[in-house]
C-alpha cells in the first residue's frame, strides 16, 4: 500500500524556485530518507507535507486520499522538528504527551503510552524534569519520544540528529532503525548526512537543487548510481570527481581523464563528444601494483593523511587533480604511506563511471 | 594594569559620593514628611528631630487625596493591562506574519512616544474635548494607547526570539493558532510581559502634562494633586503637605523598581538585552 505520495510539488519564494517538479512515492512501511545537501529543499519539503505550508503547484496524498487542502492538524501526521523545539515551560513528561492532550485522548491512556515511548527511547527516568536540565542528545530522544507518541502511521523526521556528536549519533540511528522496524510504519526522514542516509533507510530519495535526482534502494543507489549527485555525495567519503572529455576516434569512443585516455565502455550516448564528469570511489583507488591486468596505473604524491584508527584517507596528487583513497588498517596487501611520498596508484577502469550532464552513460575500459 | 585594592576604594567611594548627592533630595522629602513644619525649614537643617505622623494624616484627612491615589492605581493598573494585552496579540502577528513593511511601522508605532507630549497636547486636548472624551474611559483609552509602543516593541523582541518551530510542532500536532499563542508562545515570554508592565506603569504613574491638561474628577492623579497643592492659602509652599504626598507617590515605583530590577533593563532595552531573565 502506498502510505505517502507527494506530485509534482513546486513552491517558490520571491525569485528563488525552491522546489521545482518533485514527484515522490512512498510505500507503507518504508523509512524513506530524503537525502540533500545543505539548501536543497529539504526542510520545505517536510513543510509541504506537513501542511505547514501549502505548494505552489502540486498534490499530496496520504493513504490514498488526496488532502492538500487540509490544515496541518488534520493530516495526521507524527512530527519531530529540527532542532527540537521542546516547550521549555513544560516538563519532559508534558512535552511527550503534548500530541495526545492536543487529540484529547482521555487521561488515564496517556500516562501509559508516555511510559511505552519512553521506554523504547530510553528516558523513562527524565520524565519530570524540565527540558533546559537534558543533554542533547536526551533532549533528541524526548523530541523524538513527543513525534512517535501519537497514533499514527506516518511520521515525519525534519534531520533530527544534527548537530549531535558522532558517538550519539550512532546510537539513535540504531534506535531509530529499530524503532520504525518494530512498529512497521512508514518514516520519512530528511538529512545531508550520507552516513545516516546509508545505515537508515530503506529507500533514499536524493534531493538536489529542489528535484528528486534518484530515488532506491541504499545498496542500489550506492553500487549503481545513476546520476552524479547520487554518487558524488551519498557516500562517506565523498566520491571523486574529476573532468574528462568524451570524442570519437576512428569510430571508436574515447574518454580522455586526467590520468590517462581510455575506451567507453557503455552504449552510444546521443551526445559522442564533449565534457563529461569521472567518478570513481576512493575505495576503488589502490595504492601499490595492479593486482590484476587491465588496471589503470599511474604515479601520485601524497599530500595529507587523515588517520581514523580503523582506516586512513589519503589525498593524492595525481596530474594536478586532487583524488581521496581509503585504505583499511588491517590490510596488508596495501601499501602504507607518509606525506609526500611518491606512489604507484591503480583503479579497475570499470569503477570509472562516465557522467554526462549529470547522468550515468557508461564506464571506462583500458585501451589495447 | 591591575586596579589595587587602594584604587577600586576610592572608585568606590566617589561612586557612593556622587550616589548620595543625588538621593539627597529625595532623602530630605523622606525626612520632611515626618517632620513638623517649623522643622522642616529649620536652618541649619534638623537631623535629630521628633519624628510625627500628622503631615501624613493631614494629607489624607484632604477631601481629594485618597480619591488621586485610586485615580493614578486605576489608571495606570488598567491602562497598562490593556495595553500589554493588545500589544502581545500585535507583536505575534508582526513577528509571525512577515508583512511587508512591518519595520517601517514598527517605526512609526515607536514614533508616536518621540515627541513630548507638549509638542501635541494641544490638539489632543482639542480632539478629546470635541468626542467629549474628557472622562475617565477617554484616559484610560489615552493611557492605554500611550502604552502600547514600547510593550509591542519589547514583546516582539521577545517572540521573535521564541523559534517559529514551537508553532509548527503545535500546528502539525493539531493545535489552533490561539492555542499556540496562549499555551505555547505566551509562557515562553513571560520576563516580557513583566517588563513591559513594569516599564509603562512607570511612565503612566508619572505622567503629568496630559492629566494635567485633559484630567477632571475621576482621572486627575497624583502628580496633579502635587502641581494644585504645592502652593498653600497664604501663598506659601506647603512643603509638609508636598513632602507627605511625595512619599506616598514614590513608595509603589520605589517597591516594583526594587522587586522587577532585573526586568527594567530589558525594558530598556526592548527585549534585545535578556540578562538574567
Amino acid at each position: 500500500m502506498i502510505a505517502v505520495e507527494l506530485q509534482n510539488l513546486a513552491k517558490r519564494y520571491g525569485r528563488k524556485q525552491v522546489l521545482k517538479d518533485v514527484s515522490l512515492t512512498v510505500a507503507s512501511g518504508d523509512f524513506m530518507v530524503v537525502f540533500g545537501l545543505p539548501a536543497s529543499g529539504k526542510s520545505v519539503l517536510v513543510r509541504l507535507l506537513t501542511g505547514l505550508e501549502a505548494p505552489d503547484r502540486g498534490r499530496v496524498i496520504l493513504r490514498g486520499a488526496d488532502v492538500s487542502k487540509l490544515s496541518a492538524g488534520e493530516r495526521n501526521i507524527g512530527y519531530v522538528p529540527q532542532s527540537f523545539a521542546l516547550y521549555p515551560h513544560f516538563t519532559v513528561r508534558q512535552n511527550i504527551s503534548y500530541p495526545l492532550d492536543l487529540a484529547r485522548v482521555p487521561k488515564a491512556e496517556i500516562e501509559p503510552e508516555v511510559q511505552r515511548v519512553a521506554g523504547l527511547l530510553g528516558i523513562q527516568d527524565l520524565l519530570d524534569r524540565k527540558p533546559d536540565q537534558l543533554s542533547g542528545g536526551q533532549k533528541q530522544r524526548v523530541a523524538i519520544a513527543r513525534g512517535l507518541i501519537k497514533r499514527t502511521d506516518i511520521y515525519v523526521l525534519d534531520d533530527p540528529l544534527v548537530g549531535l556528536d558522532f558517538k550519539l549519533r550512532e546510537r539513535l540511528i540504531d534506535d531509530l532503525k529499530r524503532t520504525q522496524e518494530l512498529l512497521k510504519v512508514t518514516f520519512i526522514y530528511t538529512t545531508s548526512d550520507a552516513v545516516e542516509s546509508l545505515m537508515l533507510a530503506s529507500k533514499i530519495a536524493v534531493l538536489d537543487a529542489g528535484e528528486i535526482v534518484e530515488c532506491g534502494a541504499p545498496e542500489t543507489l550506492y553500487a549503481n548510481p545513476q546520476r552524479v549527485q547520487t554518487m558524488h555525495h551519498v557516500a562517506f567519503p565523498q566520491a571523486n570527481l574529476t573532468p574528462g572529455m568524451l570524442r570519437q576516434q576512428s569510430g571508436e569512443l574515447l574518454v580522455e581523464t586526467p590520468l590517462a585516455c581510455m575506451k567507453f565502455d557503455g552504449e552510444r550516448p546521443e551526445k559522442p563528444f564533449g565534457d563529461v564528469q569521472i567518478g570513481v570511489r576512493p575505495e576503488h583507488i589502490r595504492i601499490g601494483a595492479p593486482p590484476a591486468d587491465g588496471w589503470l596505473t599511474h604515479q601520485a604524491k601524497v599530500l595529507l593523511r587523515e588517520d581514523l584508527g580503523g582506516e586512513e584517507i589519503v589525498y593524492l596528487d595525481v596530474n594536478g587533480v586532487v583524488l581521496t583513497t581509503v585504505l583499511r588498517s588491517d590490510d596488508q596487501t596495501q601499501q602504507h604511506v607518509e606525506i609526500d611520498q611518491v606512489v604507484r596508484i591503480s583503479i579497475p577502469p570499470q569503477q570509472m563511471v562516465v557522467f554526462q550532464e549529470g547522468r550515468r552513460i557508461g564506464v571506462c575500459k583500458m585501451s589495447e | 594594569m591591575q586596579p589595587t585594592r587602594a584604587r577600586t576604594a576610592v572608585y568606590y567611594l566617589i561612586l557612593w559620593l556622587v550616589a548620595i548627592l543625588f538621593f539627597l533630595p529625595v532623602f530630605w522629602i523622606l525626612m520632611a514628611s515626618f517632620k513638623t513644619p517649623n522643622d522642616i525649614l529649620a536652618v541649619p537643617p534638623k537631623f535629630i528631630f521628633q519624628p510625627t505622623l500628622s503631615n501624613i494624616i493631614d494629607m489624607l484627612s484632604r477631601p481629594n487625596t485618597v480619591p488621586y491615589f485610586i485615580n493614578s492605581l486605576y489608571l495606570s493598573i488598567t491602562s497598562v493591562s490593556l495595553a500589554i494585552v493588545v500589544s502581545f496579540l500585535a507583536a505575534y502577528a508582526l513577528s509571525r506574519y512577515k508583512f511587508r513593511a512591518t519595520n517601517f511601522l514598527m517605526f512609526l508605532i515607536l514614533s508616536t512616544r518621540m515627541v513630548p507630549a507638549a509638542a501635541f497636547v494641544v490638539p489632543i486636548f482639542q480632539m478629546f474635548n470635541a468626542f467629549q472624551w474628557r472622562n475617565q474611559f477617554g484616559v484610560l483609552m489615552l493611557y492605554t494607547m500611550f502604552s502600547i509602543p514600547f510593550s509591542l516593541w519589547i514583546l516582539k523582541g521577545f517572540i521573535d526570539g521564541v523559534s517559529t518551530r514551537y508553532d509548527e510542532t503545535g500546528f502539525v500536532n493539531g493545535a489552533s493558532r490561539l492555542h499556540v499563542m496562549f499555551r505555547v508562545v505566551l509562557p515562553q515570554v513571560r520576563p516580557g510581559l513583566i517588563a513591559a508592565f513594569i516599564f509603562n506603569l512607570i511612565f503612566v504613574w508619572n505622567e503629568f502634562l496630559l492629566n494635567f491638561i485633559l484630567g477632571g474628577p475621576g482621572t486627575q492623579m497624583i502628580p496633579y494633586a502635587l502641581a494644585v497643592g504645592l502652593v498653600s492659602a497664604g501663598g506659601n509652599i506647603d512643603w509638609a503637605f508636598v513632602a507627605s504626598l511625595s512619599t506616598g507617590y514614590v513608595l509603589l515605583p520605589t517597591v516594583m523598581i526594587f522587586l522587577f530590577q532585573k526586568y527594567l533593563l530589558v525594558g530598556m532595552t526592548f527585549g534585545t538585552v535578556r540578562g538574567e531573565v
